[in-house]
């Protein structure tokens, strides 16, 4: 036997004991106990995001924030599985069940139709008992704003945003001899016909498939928004409560779209792109990244992209081109939103929290984490804040568009892109094809009768 | 246990010729009733379900069918006019083209790969287990890691498909990203479910007698007699299931789309489910149009398992089972 079996435990050991763990006990009770009743005290707040990587890091920073400077509410932050911007299922489900989030960050453009839904709680009655502005564009900018409000509601607070322009690879372009100064942003935008034949130049073929490409108008962000916009063209005629994807304006755009394509050959750049554009594809098939590309339309979240996968790429940004000389260069923007789901367990709370995500502070953070774009009127002339790239951007905002704020704007969005699918593969002509997306888009506003739609103030 | 109740024959042996059959009482002895509610208990579970998962989602889906809903406000009610409006709406007529077309190519492909693979398990080795190890395996993947996997194999420039077909001298498609061969690549990779199917074949090869090709082959049939004589025609119960299951999948095919081509290009992968999740879950207040597809969808299964089965006594052979 052992010489534990024998070891006797007597009162005075038990009573020792008892008093050093009473008194450990106490100790750690007056260290843990005002947090722990607090905590208790504290209301939850459920806040869901598909973010991941930096942006994530970056919202969970601004919860703990949160958490650190009131007492009211405790946030919660859960990550949700990415997916497509328009499919909300599982928001749907979940609050459809009773098990929806208190906020959730949704992508800007869809809230006018969530809030038309019924998905979404009107945030102006809460905004009002708590005394706040309910000018949203009196702290935001003027297109986030816009795009936050639907029929006289208030359904989300805008968080950051991202601007369209067009990237380029110095090195590549120099070499291809291109005309550097007017490439510089510092002498205003191209015209896209000054630009076109160049771009086309530095196309290189192997066994008849591109190795390497000047430029892919659709490729990342060269939307059919992108080139409407920068026609100038609109995508909806509130007089005739229509979408016009068709528009003589739009249909100009998508023309040059189809005319550079086909001279360049439809299958030959619909087959450079694929790779990167696959599902799941890793940011190293972007040709961009590989050095195989000379320029492409993108965004400002592309500078993290470029510090981590081609640190040495010489690359530079210039205005979106313009249609002809002496035209504005115009751009649009998207961006992520913070919204208070119907029927959320702590309403109150979701709002108070968004508030605070999309305040000066909290998009502060997100800036400094995610080095995105904010859309708080108070931190877009902060060029220590930003940075001398995201500044140029920034001053790029008073000729931003948004998309049309409508009941039907994911269906709108998918017609397009199939509409644009068939222009850039040369399947359709862009009458055509945008007719097509523009019947099947009223199809859904009929079926809604959500017509007449107020224009935005 | 002979109760009234059960099988009672009029001639079942004991009977007295001259003595008539008794009446099946309609009430029920006390042993009876309480096996009844016994019975019913343990199959509650199932009850519960059909009811709650089955019954009520597909009437509900019925009415909503009528409705213009988006999920949260109050379903309004529009009658017909989610009906009337797939007829002028070309995004359903072009999902249900793509949902036949994929039905009426891969299920029969399906039969005859299920049908190679289960021969092929089937022969007399004896490293047979691993071949059918082999054979299986991909079956079991799900299909999400499928579609990783195929969009990697058929990667226009990088994949290893498109890399042999090169080296033959071929001009290789962009399989997913042209529209003329999306839905060949997505038939091409539902066959590697077949194992599943494959499996219940080898079960339905395994019952047939090997007297049966004895004889043939004392008789002098070869291999392709005995594969079209025997064989074949022995399985057709086995391949009647078949059918019935795989148009049901068949004509809910979404997986692929939702996570390869979402929909494209140019809707050629715009299948009926898939177009009906994107009304449900993506636009607003179309869930009463997702919910008529839904119903629609429904009647085409049920007529279509419907005529296979009621066709099936003129080309399924029970020699076997009668």
């Amino acid at each position: 036997m052992s010489q534990f079996t024998h070891k006797r435990v007597n009162r005075r050991s038990v009573l020792k004991g008892a008093a050093a763990t009473g008194l450990g006990l106490g100790v750690a009770s007056s260290i843990y106990l005002p947090t722990a009743f607090a905590a208790q005290d504290a209301a939850p707040i459920t806040f869901w995001t598909a973010h991941s990587g930096l942006g994530f890091d970056a919202l969970t920073k601004i919860s703990e924030q949160y958490n650190a400077m009131q007492s009211n509410y405790v946030v919660e932050i859960v990550q949700r599985p990415p997916g497509s911007e328009t499919d909300v299922a599982g928001l749907i489900t979940a609050v459809r069940s009773g098990e929806g989030p208190d906020v959730y960050l949704l992508d800007r453009f869809t809230v006018g139709e969530r809030g038309a839904s019924g998905l979404l709680e009107d945030l102006k009655p809460l905004m009002e008992a708590a005394g706040d502005d309910t000018d949203l564009s009196q702290t935001f900018a003027g297109f986030a704003a816009e795009e936050a409000q639907y029929d006289g509601g208030i359904y989300a607070m805008p968080f950051d945003t991202d601007l369209r322009a067009l990237f380029y690879n110095k090195k590549m372009i120099e070499e291809a001899g291109a005309d550097m100064a007017a490439w510089d942003k510092a002498n205003g935008p191209m015209t896209f016909d000054s630009i076109s034949e160049f771009l086309l130049s530095m196309n290189v073929e192997e066994n008849g498939a591109l190795t390497q490409a000047g430029f892919v108008p659709y490729f990342s962000q060269g939307w059919h928004y992108t080139y409407g916009f920068a026609w100038g063209g609109d995508f909806f005629d509130y007089e005739n409560c229509t979408v016009s994807p068709d528009s003589e304006i739009n249909l100009e755009a998508f023309q040059w779209v189809q005319d550079y394509c086909e001279t360049a050959g439809f299958q030959k750049l619909y087959d450079f792109r694929q790779p990167s554009a696959r599902p799941g594809a890793a940011p190293t098939d972007n040709p961009f990244i590989q050095g195989r590309l000379g320029a492409m339309i993108s965004g400002n979240w592309e500078f993290a992209g470029f510090a981590n996968y081609a640190p040495d790429t010489e690359y530079d940004f210039t205005f979106t081109p313009i249609p002809n000389e002496g035209d504005p260069s115009i751009t649009w923007a998207g961006g992520w939103s913070a919204v208070v789901p119907a029927g959320a367990n702590n309403v109150e709370g979701g709002y108070d929290f968004a508030k605070y995500m999309t305040s000066a502070e909290g998009q502060r953070t997100y800036v400094e984490i995610n080095n995105n774009l904010p859309t708080n009127l108070a931190l877009l002339d902060d060029v220590e804040l930003l940075g001398e790239n995201l500044a140029w951007f920034a001053q790029q905002m008073g000729t931003t568009r948004n998309r049309p704020v409508l009941p039907v704007g994911a269906k709108y969005w998918d017609e397009m892109t199939a509409a644009w699918e068939r222009i850039y593969t040369g399947d359709a002509s862009p009458a055509d094809a945008m007719a097509t997306a523009r019947e099947n888009t009223m199809m859904d506003m009929d079926a809604g009768g959500y017509c007449p739609i107020a224009p935005p103030k | 246990m002979d109760t009234p109740g059960s099988m009672t024959s009029p001639t079942a042996p004991g009977l007295a010729a001259a003595e008539k059959p008794k009446a099946i009482p309609w009430y029920k002895s006390r042993v009876e009733k309480k096996n009844l509610r016994l019975g019913i208990l343990f199959i509650s579970p199932w009850i519960v379900g059909f009811l709650g998962l089955t019954l009520y989602p597909l009437l509900y889906t019925f009415y909503l069918s009528f409705t213009r809903f988006g999920g949260f406000k109050d379903p309004v009610w529009i009658g017909l006019a989610n009906y009337q409006r797939m007829f002028n709406d070309d995004n359903f007529s072009k999902a249900m083209y793509n949902t036949f077309y994929f039905t009426f190519l891969a299920v029969p492909i399906g039969v005859v790969v299920a049908l190679m693979l289960a021969l092929a398990m089937d022969q007399p080795l004896p490293e047979i287990p691993l071949y059918r190890t082999l054979l299986y395996l991909p079956s079991i993947l799900p299909l999400f890691a499928t579609a990783f996997i195929f969009m990697t194999l058929l990667d226009p420039n990088q994949g290893i498909v498109n890399d042999f077909l090169r080296t033959l001298g071929f001009d290789p498609p962009n399989w997913f990203g042209d529209a003329r061969y999306s839905k060949i690549a997505i038939i091409g990779m539902a066959q590697f479910g077949a194992g599943q199917m494959a499996l219940i074949y080898l079960a339905g090869l395994k019952g047939i007698p090997t007297s049966l090709y004895e004889a043939a082959e004392i008789d002098g049939a070869g291999v392709f007699n005995r594969l079209f004589k025997i064989t074949i025609p022995l399985m057709t119960p086995v391949i009647l299931y078949s059918l019935i299951s795989g148009i049901s999948g068949g004509l809910q095919v979404f997986t692929q789309s939702f996570i390869i081509t979402n929909g494209g290009p140019n809707n050629s992968t715009n299948f009926l489910v898939f177009y009906l999740y994107r009304n449900a879950f993506a636009y607003s207040n179309q869930m009463g149009y997702a919910a008529a597809m839904g119903v629609v969808l429904f009647v085409i299964t049920v007529l279509m398992a419907g005529l296979i089965f009621f066709t099936s006594s003129r080309w399924v052979n029970y020699d076997m089972a009668g």
